[in-house]
């Protein structure tokens, strides 16, 4: 099935749908998963994280010197922006707080204009079999003034619809990633500064500019210093709990990319978490311009879904 | 009999130092276990736990998150806008965020204008999720924007504003009930530091509960002094004398703490029924000393043989205080037939205190007498007897004998035409009761309650669950067809490895296996095989996902629509609301679009789209993620068991006239609901134990008396005193309600034990004169003057209960202190009248 190229997806699901999953900032943000391969999604951090999914090649040179802010651009490009344009099967399992499991499945494709700048993503449902063929089209904009464009095809209503984008830390479909989880929150909505570097990591905290547009004080994220992805993104309310956590839970190398295969993001008050794992991953596709149209909500390209 | 009491006597007045030091180990022992006291003010608890609506309440709440919530409510008065005015609205925001913070709440449940969102239309064909209050807004105009974006969402509009706009409410979802009055406390300091024009109030359930549980405490620390009290003050005005009178006090002190002790050490919750145990027992304890004290004041003549009279005083008065003690305890003890614990628990402790007490008092009264010296003897006789023409209790039972016989005929007649007007008055009784209405009219809840229930939609709820029975195959069965044999121990290993989850939760992992087994190396025959039965696994799948038809979302809309027609539901929301709403944004955001999706993909998808909010999660209070099961969540504004029965029979005659889908369920849950269920349980478990008591003290009597004439004439009082007071409850029109109704059995082994003391006594007086006349005489003399005492001290001492702070106590206090003054009266008036006309069936 799929296994299609990855690549393409990792980055950047981001919105996809609309709300960055995670909304990780930066890198943070990308959870997870970005990386490479298909996963990215799930990276939550998405956005900005992209950089996890990026090759980490490139980082790895400035690493040593600290410089926070080319790290955290490392990470966005690593979470989100791996190759040109990339794909992935996503499957992600919602598990709630009584243990009760609902499945959704879709594909992303994603297309950067630039690196750790505007991307295009659509995501295409395929299960459950009731939303199959439902699809979100996603233009990303890295200016923070200007709005991510968002529309929406619901096959059975035969009805594209815009989105008006609200704020970006909504659900991802009822799971517990947000749309800024997927799409990546930009890395220039918060303030980073080192906290800690090991031998493997360097652990940023990340405030973010707009405290009321979020609802987090405060978020702590680990950015492994080989792969240069967001591998655990905590977040904080303002009396210091840790409510929330995304994180790469399986990393894997696809067409030289380190790309989150499998990341997970948890609701820590309730015991609920949502789980994503891509497949099928590949980058540097080629991808066009018609793929990314708007008439793709309606005819899909099929060439590219499986 | 006789002898062991003879004996029993004896040792106690030889030594009574061994029956005082009995008695003070054993009241240590068990007031020891007093400290572990643990209060339950849960009305749930009047089910038993295994209880099936309760089982399936908790069920619903788990399932639908439906958690106990504290409500807090916000009126607006002082303008036109209401509570849509800047500073309200940053009250409310302030209030919201500081709860939000406070340690168990479940704040991602927490309703409130600031953290619910609104869906709407932004430009159009543009729909928009966004915060319904992000900020508080600084200007009127966007305070009546946010007003206006509220009144589009029937899910909250009349839930979380009012439709006037004068009041909001914030839904406080809490971890644990226990916690409630902790939390709202610190709501309240909150609240307390603002300075608008609104009013705030602050109710719920858990609220209500906890601060029942705090009123508990207090009318246990109060009323159940005071009842000490009252009967100490009562006792001294009949015999005067301090050192005698503390001997009947001692034994009700004993018979208390000793009862309490148990219960509390037993492990026992005190619930409101238990609270009650200590004001029933002390009044009932002190009963059997007085009739000691009252014959051995009598008897006992100076320089005569003190413990000779003790002895004489216990054995007369022997046979009759066991009997009576036996029948108030079979009155308590049949509680225990009624299918509510607390009743239950009740009805055993206080039976079994009663028997206690009588234990105690005629071991430790022989004892304490013998030990008592001459001058208090003396004095006590200076005070009886320098009474001329006896005290004042004895001449009003001295008028009351005179009046029985001399008005025997009319007065018959008048108690037949009273009975047969009470019980056509208890065929008028209403069966109603309301948790919260245990608490006075003026107090905070119940104006809290009252507020909130003008405003919005109503703060009772109660929920109609649809179930569909799951039309799955079992995965064996799934995978058995076609299936190649080359495949067989792979469809067994996902079997085994899959079993034990819901079937819905299988077929979702099954189709993940499909696809990775796919993605492996097969044969086109497995391939073919995987594929067909990947198509049959996900049209299974969503064919059961039941409350995704449109179907039947139309017919709960339609239940809905037969509701609200009514009146008697103050609103309903369902999945049915949901779908609606976001149907309408998603086409033209006009009226014309608030339909629901016509296949269940366009519901499905319509779905998915509410759960890309800020509170995806929202959509299963409202259905289950295998969309098998969907609430209905009815609003009342009225928490009367009448009322909720009201809407249960709306609800009956719904499906009569629009039967269920097929293989679709109907059940009730929540709180209103297991109201009526308990209340029901009791109406019917009461009516079983008021039979079995008057059965078992029927037979009591006539084996007492060996003799059925005595038998009846015993019932008698009691029976006319009972039809009476349950008459004037149906004609006055008061509610049969929880305490009503656990009177009506004890009050009936109560009463009967003046008929027993009478009659015995008559008998005994008769056996003696062999005339009639003389007979009578003598019975009002001492005999009734020591029941009308006993009446009293009974009565009054139920009546502290009138100062407690809670409805059900003074219901109580008010109703069994009736109960004994008339059952007293009747006994004396009804016994001689009856007696005499029928002397020759009575008197053989």
């Amino acid at each position: 099935m799929l296994k299609k190229i990855l690549n393409v997806f990792t980055l950047s699901l981001p919105l996809l749908i609309g709300a960055p999953l995670i909304g990780a900032p930066l890198i943070g943000a990308p959870l997870i998963g970005a990386p490479l391969i298909g996963a990215q999604l799930i990276a939550v951090p998405l956005i900005a994280a992209t950089l996890i999914a990026a090759p980490f090649h490139a980082m790895s040179a400035d690493l040593s010197s600290v410089d926070v802010a080319s790290i955290v651009k490392n990470a966005e490009k690593a979470a989100y922006y791996s190759g040109n344009d990339g794909r992935s099967d996503a499957r992600m399992m919602i598990v709630d707080a009584q243990d009760r499991k609902q499945m959704r499945q879709f594909t992303i494709l994603r297309r950067d204009i630039e690196d750790n700048g505007d991307q295009q993503m659509m995501v295409f449902f395929s299960r459950p079999a009731d939303v199959k063929d439902t699809v979100f089209r996603v233009e990303k904009h890295v200016d923070l003034t200007v709005e991510d464009d968002r529309w929406l095809y619901l096959p059975a209503l035969d009805l594209v619809k815009r989105i008006s984008s609200g704020d970006k830390r909504t659900s991802f479909v009822g799971s517990h990633f947000f749309y800024e989880d997927v799409s990546g929150r930009a890395i220039s909505e918060d303030s980073f500064e080192l906290q800690q570097e090991t031998d493997v990591a360097y652990i940023l905290k990340a405030t973010p500019k707009a405290p009321d547009t979020v609802e987090f004080a405060h978020y702590v994220v680990t950015i492994d210093k080989k792969t240069k992805l967001p591998i655990l993104i905590n977040f904080f309310k303002a009396d210091n709990t840790n409510y929330r956590r995304v994180e790469a839970v399986k990393i894997e190398e696809i067409q030289g990319f380190p790309t989150v295969v499998r990341s997970k993001v948890s609701d820590l008050e309730s015991g609920a978490y949502t789980l994503m794992e891509f497949r099928n991953i590949s980058f540097d596709l080629g991808l066009g311009d018609d793929v990314f149209s708007e008439r793709s909500l309606r005819n899909p390209p099929r060439e590219w879904l499986n | 009999m006789k002898n062991i009491a003879k004996n029993l006597v004896r040792f106690c007045t030889q030594k009574p130092k061994v029956v005082y030091i009995i008695l003070v180990v054993l009241a240590l022992l068990f007031t020891a276990q007093i400290p572990r006291i643990k209060i339950d003010t849960d009305p749930e608890n009047m089910l038993d736990a295994e209880h099936p609506a309760r089982l399936f309440h908790n069920v619903v709440k788990t399932r639908f998150a439906m958690h106990d919530s504290i409500v807090v409510g916000v009126v607006d008065t002082s303008t036109e806008n209401g509570i849509f005015t800047p500073s309200s609205l940053t009250d409310i925001y302030d209030i919201t965020q500081s709860i939000l913070s406070i340690e168990g709440v479940i704040s991602a449940d927490l309703m409130s204008i600031s953290t619910v969102d609104n869906i709407s239309q932004s430009e159009s064909g543009t729909i928009r999720f966004e915060w319904m209050m992000d900020k508080p807004p600084s200007t009127l105009d966007e305070s009546a924007t946010i007003r206006g974006h509220l009144a589009r969402l029937p899910l909250l509009q009349d839930t979380l504003v009012s439709q006037n706009g004068k009041a909001a409410a914030i839904y406080v979802p809490i971890k644990d009930k226990n916690q409630s009055y902790k939390i709202a406390e610190q709501i309240r300091q909150n609240i307390s530091k603002l300075n608008g024009n609104a009013d705030w109030y602050i109710t719920g359930l858990p609220v209500a509960e906890d601060q029942f549980g705090v009123e508990m405490f207090i009318q246990m620390g109060i009323s159940a002094p005071l009842a000490g009290l009252t009967i100490f003050i009562l006792l001294f005005f009949f015999f005067r004398n301090i050192p005698l009178i503390i001997a009947p006090m001692i034994v009700a002190m004993a018979t208390v703490m000793i009862t309490m002790g148990a219960l509390i050490g037993m492990g026992y919750t005190v619930h409101i029924m238990s609270s009650m145990i200590a004001i029933f027992l002390m009044p009932i304890a002190v009963v059997d000393s007085v009739h000691i004290l009252s014959e051995f004041s009598d008897r006992h003549k100076p320089g005569a043989e003190l413990n000779e009279t003790i002895e004489e005083v216990v054995g007369h008065l022997f046979t009759p205080m066991l009997y009576t003690s036996i029948t108030s305890s079979v009155g308590f003890y049949s509680l225990m037939l009624t299918p509510i614990p607390p009743v239950q628990i009740f009805g055993g402790f206080v039976g079994t205190g009663i028997l206690l007490a009588f234990l105690i008092t005629i071991t430790f009264m022989p004892s304490y007498l013998s030990r008592m010296n001459n001058a208090s003897l003396e004095k006590l006789q200076l005070v009886m007897h320098s009474q001329k023409g006896g005290s004042r209790i004895a001449k009003i039972a001295k008028f009351l004998g005179g009046f029985a016989l001399k008005f025997k005929t009319s007065l018959v007649l008048s108690f037949a035409v009273v009975f047969a007007i009470s019980v056509w008055g208890i065929t008028q009784i209403e069966i109603n009761d309301n948790p919260v209405r245990w608490f006075k009219k003026d107090h905070e809840i119940r104006v809290a309650d009252k507020v909130l229930n003008e405003n919005f939609a109503g703060t009772y709820d109660a929920y109609v669950v649809l179930s569909s029975s799951n039309s799955l195959l079992s995965l064996d069965d799934l995978l058995a067809k076609d299936k190649p044999t080359s495949l067989a121990s792979w469809a067994a290993e996902q079997v085994t490895q899959l079993s034990g989850q819901p079937l819905s939760e299988q077929y979702q992992q099954l189709l993940i296996n499909i696809d990775d087994k796919l993605f492996s190396d097969v044969s086109d025959i497995q391939a073919s095989y995987l594929n067909t039965t990947l198509q049959n696994a996900e049209s299974a799948l969503s064919q059961s996902k039941a409350f995704q038809s449109p179907e039947l979302l139309a017919y709960v809309e339609s239940l809905q629509d037969y509701l609200k027609a009514s009146g008697l539901v103050g609103k309903s929301n369902s999945l049915a609301d949901v779908a609606k709403v976001v149907n309408r944004e998603l086409r033209s955001g006009e009226q014309k679009d608030y339909v629901l999706p016509n296949s269940p993909q366009a519901v499905a998808q319509t779905l998915l789209q509410y759960q890309s909010s800020h509170r995806p999660n929202d959509l299963w209070h409202f259905v289950t993620p295998d969309y098998q099961e969907t609430l209905i969540w009815l609003q009342m504004t009225s928490g009367d068991n009448q009322d909720m029965s009201s809407v249960i029979a709306l609800v009956d005659e719904f499906i009569s006239q629009q039967p269920l889908p097929q293989n679709i369920q109907l059940r009730w849950a929540g709180k209103a609901y297991l109201n009526v269920v308990w209340q029901d349980n009791m109406v019917a478990g009461m009516l079983e134990s008021l039979i079995g008591a008057f059965v078992i003290v029927f037979i009591m009597m006539v084996l007492l008396f060996r003799s059925v004439v005595f038998g009846v004439l015993a019932m008698l009082p009691l029976t006319i005193t009972i039809t009476f007071i349950y008459g004037l409850i149906g004609i006055i029109g008061k509610d049969y309600d929880m305490p009503i109704a656990v009177l009506s059995a004890l009050t009936l082994g109560l009463s009967v034990d003046f008929a027993i003391h009478f009659l015995e006594r008559a008998r005994e007086v008769f056996k003696q004169t062999n005339d009639i006349k003389q007979t009578f005489d003598l019975m009002f003399d001492e005999p009734a003057t020591a029941i009308t005492r006993n009446a009293l001290v009974i009565a009054f001492g139920f009546t502290p209960l009138l100062f407690a702070p809670l409805v059900p106590y003074i219901t109580v206090g008010i109703f069994l202190a009736s109960i004994m003054a008339i059952s007293a009266l009747v006994t004396l008036l009804i016994l001689p009248a009856v007696m005499t006309m029928g002397k020759r069936i009575v008197f053989k």
